[in-house]
C-alpha cells in the first residue's frame, strides 16, 4: 500500500508540472473530452452508427451535408457521421489507452532489467530491441492483420509489438545512469533485494520519463491506428475515425464529402496534438536543461 | 572505427535474417491451409503440385525454413497471385520509385528543420520560435493520409494546379526511371507526395535542432566566439549550428524508421507506385508472395538508414567511445 501512495503522491506532482503550462493544461482538457464522449458514447450518440438513415420525407439520406436534422451530415450509405464520431472516439481511445499502457510496463521493464543487470542480459535484450527496431512499423501491422484477420485486437497486438521499442532503450539509459548512484550503492550494501533496488528504487526515479513515454505511446498507437484503419485494415465492426476516412476514400466521393472528411481529420489531429502538447510541455518543465536561462 | 563498422554491418545482416525468420514463423502461424500462402488457389491441380515441390512444402518444417533463406537470398521470391508476374520483377522497379520519393521527402525534411530549428533555438521565444513550434507540431499530429488528401482537395480537385496522382502523365512514356526524373511532368507529379511526407516530417529534426542549439548556446566555446567579436551568424552556423547538428543526427535513425510507415500511406493517397502500394495492395487481395517480399524490402531499407545514421554519427563524433 505504501508503495501505491508513494506512486500516488508522485503522479500528483507530474500532474502539477503540466499544468503550470498553458498548452499543457489545453492538451488535458481536450483528452479529458474525448475521453468522456467515449465513456458516454452509447447515451449520447443519436444513432447507430451502422444505420441507415431517411429524413423527414421518407427518402435515404445519403450524401446530406450538415444541417438541423444530421448536424455532422451523413456519408453515402447514409449513416449519421456525428454517431459515427463519437463511436469511433470510443474506439479510438480504447486502442491508444490499451496499447499505450501495455507498451510501456513492456517497456519499462526491458529497460530496467537490461540496464540494472547489464552483461549477457542486457546484450540480449538490446540484440531483440534492435531486431524490432528494424521492423516497419505500419508495415508490420498490414501484415499482421493480413495474416490474422481484420480484428482490434490483432491491431492492438502488432502496436504493442513495435512500439514498446523506444521506451525500453530510453529506460535502459537512464538505468544505465542511476545504477551508480549513491543511493542504489547504499540500497546494495543494505542488502535490498535486486527486485526492491529496480521497482522501489529506480523505478521511482524514472517516472517523469515513464509518464512522457506512456503519452508518446498512446499518441503513436492512436496514429498506428488511423493508419492501418485509413488503408483498409481495421476492425469492421469497431468504427474509428480512419475507418470512416478509408470508408470515405473508397466510396469516391472525397471531391464533394467535406464534412465526411474534415471531421474525424479535425478529431484526430485535435486528439493527437494535445496529447503532443502535453508530453511537450512536460518536457519542456521536467527537462531543467531546456527551462529558460 | 572500422572495427564499428565492421560489428555494426554484422548486427544489421542478423537483423535482416532474424526478421526473415520471424516473417516466415508469422507466415506458417497463419490460420487457414498453410500451401495457402505460396501457392495461388487459382491454379490448377498439376501446377500446384509442381509449386508444392518447387517450395519443399510437403517436406518437413525446417527444411522448408532453409528453402525459404535460399530462395530469399537468391532472389526467388515466387509469382503473384493475381498477374502471375514474377516477384523480384514487380518489385524491382517498385523500389526505385520509392526511393526516388523517400529522397525528396527526406532531403527537404531535414534541410528545411535544421534552418528554421537553428534559428528558432538562436531566437529563442521569438515569433518565429512559438508559430513554427506550434505549426509544426499540429502538422506531425496530422497523420500523412490527412494532410495527402487535403492537399488533394484544395490544390488538385479545386484550384488544379497538380495532378491527383501517379509518377507521370499518361501521354509521358519513357525509357527509364532516369529520362523520366528530367521531365516536367514528373516534378510536377512529385510535388504534392513530397509536400505531405515533409509536413508531417519536419517537427522532429527542427526540434530536435532547436533544443539543441539552446543547450549548445550555453556553452563556454560558443561563448568565446562570441568574446571574440565574430559577427553573431558566423557564431550561429560556425560556432553553434555545428555542434547542434550532432543531435539531429541522432534521432535521424528514429526518423527514418518511422518514414516507412508514412510512405505506404503517401504511396496510397497519390497513387505512387512504389512499394508501400504493393504491399498495401498485395495485403488486401491476399498476395501472401508479394505482401512478404515488398515487406521484407521495406524492412531491409530500414535497417539499411539505421546503419547509415550510426555510422555517420560516429563519424560525426569522434568522442564517442567506438567500444560501445
Amino acid at each position: 500500500m505504501k508503495a501505491v501512495a508513494a506512486l500516488g503522491r508522485g503522479l500528483g506532482t507530474q500532474i502539477g508540472i503540466i499544468r503550470q503550462s498553458g498548452l499543457g493544461s489545453a492538451g488535458t482538457l481536450i483528452v479529458l473530452f474525448y475521453a468522456i464522449v467515449a465513456i458516454l458514447a452509447p447515451l449520447i450518440a443519436p444513432h447507430d452508427p451502422w444505420l441507415t438513415l431517411r429524413d423527414a420525407e421518407g427518402a435515404i439520406a445519403t450524401m446530406r451535408p450538415p444541417s438541423a436534422e444530421f448536424p455532422l451530415g451523413t456519408t453515402f450509405l447514409a449513416r449519421d457521421v456525428l454517431s459515427q464520431m463519437i463511436w469511433a472516439a470510443r474506439t479510438t481511445m480504447f486502442i491508444g489507452l490499451v496499447s499505450g499502457l501495455i507498451s510501456i510496463v513492456i517497456g519499462a521493464n526491458v529497460g530496467l532489467f537490461a540496464g540494472y543487470y547489464g552483461g549477457r542480459l542486457d546484450e540480449a535484450l538490446m540484440r531483440f530491441t534492435d531486431i524490432v527496431y528494424g521492423m516497419p512499423f505500419l508495415p508490420f501491422i498490414i501484415v499482421l492483420i493480413a495474416l490474422f484477420g481484420r480484428s482490434q485486437n490483432f491491431v492492438i497486438l502488432a502496436i504493442v509489438l513495435i512500439i514498446w521499442r523506444t521506451s525500453a532503450r530510453v529506460v535502459r539509459a537512464q538505468t544505465l545512469a542511476l545504477k551508480q548512484r549513491q543511493f542504489v550503492l547504499a540500497a546494495r550494501a543494505r542488502g535490498c533485494s535486486d527486485m526492491r533496488i529496480i521497482y522501489r528504487h529506480i523505478m521511482p526515479n524514472i517516472l517523469p520519463l515513464l509518464l512522457l513515454y506512456t503519452a508518446f505511446n498512446i499518441a503513436w498507437s492512436i496514429i498506428a491506428e488511423a493508419g492501418a484503419a485509413f488503408l483498409g485494415f481495421g476492425d469492421p465492426d469497431h468504427i474509428s475515425w480512419g475507418g470512416m476516412l478509408f470508408e470515405l476514400w473508397i466510396s469516391g466521393q472525397i471531391r464533394t464529402a467535406w464534412w465526411w472528411f474534415a471531421w474525424p481529420s479535425i478529431a484526430i489531429i485535435t486528439l493527437v496534438s494535445a496529447l503532443v502538447f502535453i508530453s511537450r510541455a512536460y518536457e519542456e518543465i521536467a527537462n531543467p536543461r531546456l527551462r529558460q536561462r | 572505427m572500422k572495427e564499428y563498422i565492421v560489428r555494426r554491418l554484422i548486427y544489421s545482416a542478423f537483423t535482416i535474417f532474424a526478421i526473415a525468420t520471424i516473417l516466415f514463423v508469422m507466415f506458417r502461424m497463419m490460420p487457414g491451409d498453410p500451401t495457402a500462402q505460396v501457392i495461388s488457389p487459382a491454379l490448377d491441380e498439376v501446377a500446384q503440385r509442381r509449386m508444392r515441390e518447387a517450395f519443399g512444402l510437403d517436406e518437413p518444417l525446417i527444411v522448408q525454413y532453409f528453402l525459404y533463406l535460399k530462395n530469399l537470398v537468391t532472389l526467388e521470391w515466387g509469382r503473384s497471385f493475381t498477374s502471375s508476374e514474377k516477384v523480384y520483377d514487380i518489385l524491382v522497379y517498385r523500389f526505385w520509385n520509392t526511393m526516388l520519393l523517400m529522397a525528396a521527402g527526406l532531403f527537404f525534411t531535414f534541410a528545411i528543420g535544421i534552418s528554421l530549428g537553428m534559428v528558432m533555438g538562436w531566437r529563442r521565444g521569438g515569433k518565429l520560435d512559438i508559430g513554427a513550434t506550434i505549426g509544426a507540431l499540429i502538422m506531425q499530429s496530422a497523420p500523412p493520409f490527412i494532410t495527402g488528401i487535403l492537399l488533394l482537395i484544395t490544390l488538385s480537385y479545386r484550384l488544379d494546379l497538380f495532378p491527383t496522382g501517379g509518377m507521370h502523365s499518361p501521354g509521358n512514356r519513357q525509357e527509364s526511371l532516369i529520362a523520366l526524373i528530367f521531365t516536367g511532368d514528373f516534378l510536377h507529379h512529385i510535388v504534392l507526395p513530397t509536400l505531405t511526407v515533409t509536413a508531417y516530417y519536419l517537427a522532429t529534426p527542427m526540434l530536435i535542432m532547436r533544443d539543441s542549439m539552446l543547450e549548445v548556446l550555453g556553452s563556454d566555446y560558443v561563448e568565446f566566439a562570441r568574446a571574440k567579436g565574430l559577427p553573431p551568424h558566423k557564431v550561429m552556423i560556425r560556432h553553434a549550428a555545428r555542434n547542434a547538428l550532432l543531435a539531429v543526427v541522432t534521432i535521424a535513425s528514429i526518423l527514418l524508421g518511422f518514414a516507412i510507415g508514412g510512405q505506404v500511406i503517401v504511396e496510397t493517397v497519390f497513387s505512387w507506385p512504389g512499394m508501400g502500394l504493393a504491399m498495401v495492395e498485395a495485403a488486401s487481395r491476399h498476395d501472401y508472395p508479394v505482401a512478404q517480399a515488398s515487406f521484407l524490402i521495406l524492412a531491409v531499407i530500414v535497417i539499411v538508414m539505421n546503419l547509415i545514421a550510426d555510422i555517420s554519427y560516429c563519424w560525426l563524433d569522434p568522442r564517442i567511445k567506438l567500444g560501445d
